[in-house]
């Protein structure tokens, strides 16, 4: 099975029923992307699929549709995403298991919606489970990132 | 009932697409217009309204508020979690896509409480399909008026089940479901055949 992630071409050995979630874990040994609960009901997975914002843990590694982006591939190290810039400046991060998969979802938000509210945040980041609570602080870095796109 | 209406003449074999679960439709015996009295194609359309007033269809046949629902026959009017919002585009495009957790693919449901994946792009039916609040009269109605539901004929709304079929789309998820979900009552071949029984009576509608 060929699969396209963070811009390189890999071969996986593995039955193309295997969630990407666990493609990328365990057979690529990419391990931004994180597991959480495996049903879509938590967001920790959550990856890019030619720039769009998925589960990958709902991502059969044959239905794989497009290029896959994970946290690691989102940026270079010396130029951060906006998001990842935003996130550092607002300290989002508490324990940082779910915030690869809320980073992911808000550069899509972000995509598609450059100037989001309040409420267009919190619905769209809904289904992004922080146990930690870093809520307030997704709120806002998602704010700063959008002015910081904006002003680029 | 069925059998005994259409005695199975079969000048060859004629099956549509077949089902995740593999059995092939069989469309020998659909009956020809004209050929159904008004009390059997009425007791068809009330089989209809039981498949499509149930919770497995009901969930995504919602109104203009865009919210799909997590309905169960136990509590039919419970929201779908994470603040979801279809919004007009039925799909989620203005937000975050349906197709963030339900996938486009034809590999069987096994993971119970995953989000469901069929043959056809996840959405909610056009807003003019609402049946969600409607009376069986008022779905029948809407159901047979081409100007509400896509355009379609009788011919068009059997051939929407067999084309249903061949995507393994909505429909014929709605009776195999998969881990841990009620199905549609029936099954797609009874569903067909009702459609069928109905379509060539004239489509009939109760008061
Ligand atoms: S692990 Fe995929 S949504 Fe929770
Ligand atoms: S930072 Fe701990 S779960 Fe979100």
């Amino acid at each position: 099975m060929d699969i396209t992630v963070n811009g390189t071409l890999h071969s996986l050995d593995l039955p193309d029923d295997t969630p990407l979630l666990w493609a990328l874990r365990d057979g690529l040994g990419i391990t931004g992307v994180k597991y959480g609960c495996g049903i879509a009901q938590c967001g920790a997975c959550t990856v890019h699929i030619d720039g769009q914002a998925v589960r990958s843990c709902q991502v059969a590694l044959g239905d794989t549709w497009g290029d896959v982006t994970t946290i690691e591939g989102l940026s270079a190290p010396d130029a951060l995403h906006p998001v990842q810039q935003a996130w550092i400046a607002h300290q989002v991060a508490q324990c940082g298991y779910c915030q690869s998969g809320q980073i992911m979802q808000a550069v899509d938000l972000l995509s598609l919606n450059p100037t989001p509210t309040d409420e267009d945040i919190d619905q769209v980041m809904s289904g992004n489970l922080c146990r930690c609570a870093t809520y307030p602080r997704i709120r806002a870095a998602i704010h700063t990132a959008a002015s910081m796109m904006r002003e680029a | 009932m069925y059998k005994t209406l259409f005695p199975l003449v079969l000048i060859g074999t004629a099956f549509a697409a077949t089902a995740e679960t593999g059995q092939p439709l069989d469309i020998s015996a659909l009956p020809e217009p004209g050929s159904i009295d008004a009390s059997d194609a009425l007791a068809a359309w009330d089989r209809i309204h039981d498949v499509a007033s149930h919770p497995r269809c009901l969930n995504c046949h919602v109104g203009e508020d865009g919210i799909p629902l997590w309905g169960t026959v136990a509590q039919p009017d419970r929201p779908h979690g994470m603040a979801i919002v279809a919004g007009d585009s039925r799909i989620g495009a203005a937000g975050w896509s349906c197709r963030t957790c339900h996938q486009t693919s034809t590999r069987p449901n096994r993971v119970e409480h995953a989000a469901p994946h069929t043959g056809m792009d996840w959405q909610l039916a056009p807003v003019d399909f609402q049946w969600v609040g409607r009376t069986s009269a008022e779905i029948c109605q809407q159901m047979r008026d081409p100007d509400r539901n896509g355009g379609r004929d009788a011919a068009g709304l059997v051939e929407h089940i067999l084309h249903d079929a061949e995507l393994i789309g909505f429909i014929t998820w709605s009776f195999d479901p998969g881990a841990g979900r009620a199905p549609a009552p029936g099954s797609l071949q009874s569903h067909l055949e009702d459609m069928a029984i109905w379509t060539a009576a004239g489509m009939p509608c109760p008061q």
